[in-house]
């Protein structure tokens, strides 16, 4: 029985190809085999938001994926955000608001927020509260991620 | 805990997925959007064999009106579900119903098939179906057969399916349009397993009074069930607060539950109560114009 | 979790009772019974399978069938164990005769641990009652069979 392929994938705009055993999953893949840390791991059961990546456009948890099923996938990672060594708007609103403590469910929120402001450039804080809710942080208490996605929302639209 | 080693297989079609099914029997699993299952595989309480990813078959994955009929393949992802007009123009409580699915990211993967064959007894998508009296056409070695909620839905996690067989697609009926509806559900937080869900369907005839009245509940019994004798006291009638009352005592007499973790049968029991009377009255608010 | 619970069957206590102690009945009734061996008089060693939903195990486990107060009442003392988890109960048989039925009553605990009891909470308990059920239409299976 085979228990490994090779697979191609798009990170972050770079193609990637690698031999991974079935069973690994997507997070692993992207923490051990390919080293972006960014992405992390909370829970294994999809509940914590921790590992939450892009995948062909859409937020996935990369803790419910296996590496294989990711084959010829576009994936962006937390390490995706900043371009030419600039933050994204996000990344800039989580710093100036505090969106972070200890740091562990950020990756996670910044990409669900990131496909949020994708999706509703405009949202309301009751539309932000209800899409943050996916990522579990016990640091914050929420306000400031609330706050920080509000702020780069406004940003984004050009305020 | 990391999954335990399996081969992985991806047919492009219904007809080579059942193949593979028929060849590997009990050490086969189906794969579509995981979001139940890679838990469980994560966790080592599902070890399969052999993983049949079927999400290659595309043909599976459209929404389409069919006459007074909305067709969706079961491989439909349950925010496309969510968010599809056609689905939110001719089948509202389906969309709103989905929206309770857990988060957007699972939605994002998790598909219609999936949740339906999952069968979890508290889950959005089979609480529904059972109100809507939705068809889900399986297809297996020997062809093709189609299945109300009551033939689909077993037991706890159980569906009439046998091994070899794939739900290829649900269809359920665009509602008409003086039809009040309400999905509710009662969670811990946000995204959470639902302690009770109500689905409610009120179709009007003339006079305003209730023609049908559909409530079904999910998490309170091994499947999602009909109240039925709570629906026979609104047929016919004027939707009255005596009767809302009325109606929510008898679909909490009818939950078959047992204590768990979350709640105990008492007050599912009650809760079930509450939300099919609060349902109801917001269906018949909808019915009203919003008054 | 408590388990409790009535069934009826048209069949005089005697003959229930019967297929409640017989190891070469129980092996049909337990759902997913592969292999019964018996230890010694009424304790017993059992193989069962049971797959629910992709959740599929063998647990290999104890029963203990104890207090027989034929045709009346008896108690059951099981434990298994397997890979998803383990369990442990017991529980009290009750026979009453109304008629040409008899009524089986049935009243214990079980404590279920391991890897379903922590992720599969919510359904542990309705689970649990489905087998019991699956159990008792068993036997009248076993019933029918030999009319």
């Amino acid at each position: 029985m085979a228990e490994s392929r090779r697979i191609v994938v798009k990170v972050n705009g770079l193609e990637y190809q690698r031999e991974v055993e079935h069973r690994r999953l997507l997070v692993d893949f992207l923490r051990d085999d390919l080293e972006l840390v960014g992405t992390h791991i909370g829970c294994e059961h999809g509940i914590c938001g921790s590992c939450t990546i892009l995948f062909n456009g859409r937020a996935i948890r990369s803790c419910l994926m296996f590496a294989v099923q990711a084959y010829g996938a576009k994936i962006m990672t937390v390490e995706g955000l900043a371009r030419d060594g600039k933050l994204h708007p996000l990344q800039e609103a989580f710093r100036e608001h505090h969106g972070l403590q200890c740091g562990y469910c950020t990756p996670g929120m910044l990409i669900t927020a990131y496909e949020l402001l994708n999706d509703n450039p405009n949202p309301t804080e009751e539309e932000v509260r209800e899409t943050m809710a996916g990522v579990l942080c016990r640091c914050t208490g929420y306000k400031q991620v609330i706050d920080s996605v509000m702020a780069a929302a406004a940003k984004m639209r050009g305020k | 805990m990391k999954p335990s080693a399996f081969e992985y297989l991806s047919p492009g079609s219904v007809a080579e997925a059942i193949e593979l099914l028929e060849r590997y029997k009990d050490e086969a699993k189906i794969i579509a959007g995981g979001q139940s299952l890679v838990p469980m595989m994560n966790f080592r309480l599902a070890r399969p064999e052999i993983l049949i990813d079927i999400n290659g078959i595309k043909e599976l994955d459209y929404i389409r009106e069919e006459g007074d009929e909305l067709v969706i393949g079961a491989l439909t992802r349950e925010r496309d579900l969510e968010l599809s007009p056609l689905v939110i123009e001719r089948c509202p409580i389906l969309a709103k119903a989905v929206s309770f699915i857990g988060h957007s990211p699972i939605r994002n993967r998790g598909t219609i098939g999936g949740s339906l064959v999952h069968a979890d007894p508290s889950a959005e998508i089979p609480t529904t179906v059972c109100a809507l009296n939705a068809e889900m056409k399986v297809v297996g070695p020997s062809g093709e057969r189609i299945l109300g909620p009551e033939e689909f839905f077993l037991s706890y996690l159980t569906t009439s399916l046998e091994p070899s067989d794939i739900l290829v697609e649900v269809k359920i009926p665009v509602l008409p349009e003086k039809t009040g509806w309400s999905f509710m559900e009662l969670s811990r937080r946000a995204g959470d397993f639902a302690i009770v869900a109500v689905a409610i369907i009120l179709f009007m005839g003339e006079g305003g009074l209730c023609s049908e009245a559909r409530i079904s509940m999910g998490g309170v019994a091994p499947t999602p069930i009909r109240a039925e004798e709570a629906e026979e006291l609104l047929a016919g009638q004027a939707i009255t607060d005596v009767l809302i009352d009325k109606s929510g005592q008898e679909a909490g007499e009818a939950t078959d539950t047992e204590p768990d973790y979350h709640a105990s049968a008492e007050y599912r029991m009650d809760m079930t109560r509450v939300f099919v009377q609060r349902g109801l009255k917001e269906a018949r608010k909808m019915v009203n114009g919003g008054q | 979790m408590k388990l409790e619970g009535k069934y009826t069957f048209k069949a005089t206590p005697e003959r229930l009772w019967e297929l409640f102690t017989d190891p070469k009945y129980l092996e049909k009734a337990i759902p997913g019974c592969e292999k019964m061996g018996e230890r010694e008089p009424g304790k017993y060693d059992i193989t069962v399978k049971i797959g629910i939903s992709a959740v599929k195990g063998t647990y290999s486990g104890k029963l203990e069938v104890a207090d027989e107060e034929p045709p009346k009442r008896c108690r059951l003392i099981g434990e298994g164990a397997g890979s998803p988890g383990f369990v442990k109960g017991e529980g009290t048989v009750e026979l009453s005769q109304q008629g040409d039925s008899t009524i089986v009553s049935y009243k214990g605990e079980a404590q279920v641990g391991g890897l379903i009891a922590g992720v599969g909470q919510r359904l542990i308990s309705g689970i649990a009652k489905m087998m019991l059920g699956q159990f008792f239409r068993n036997i009248k299976k076993v019933l029918k069979s030999q009319t």
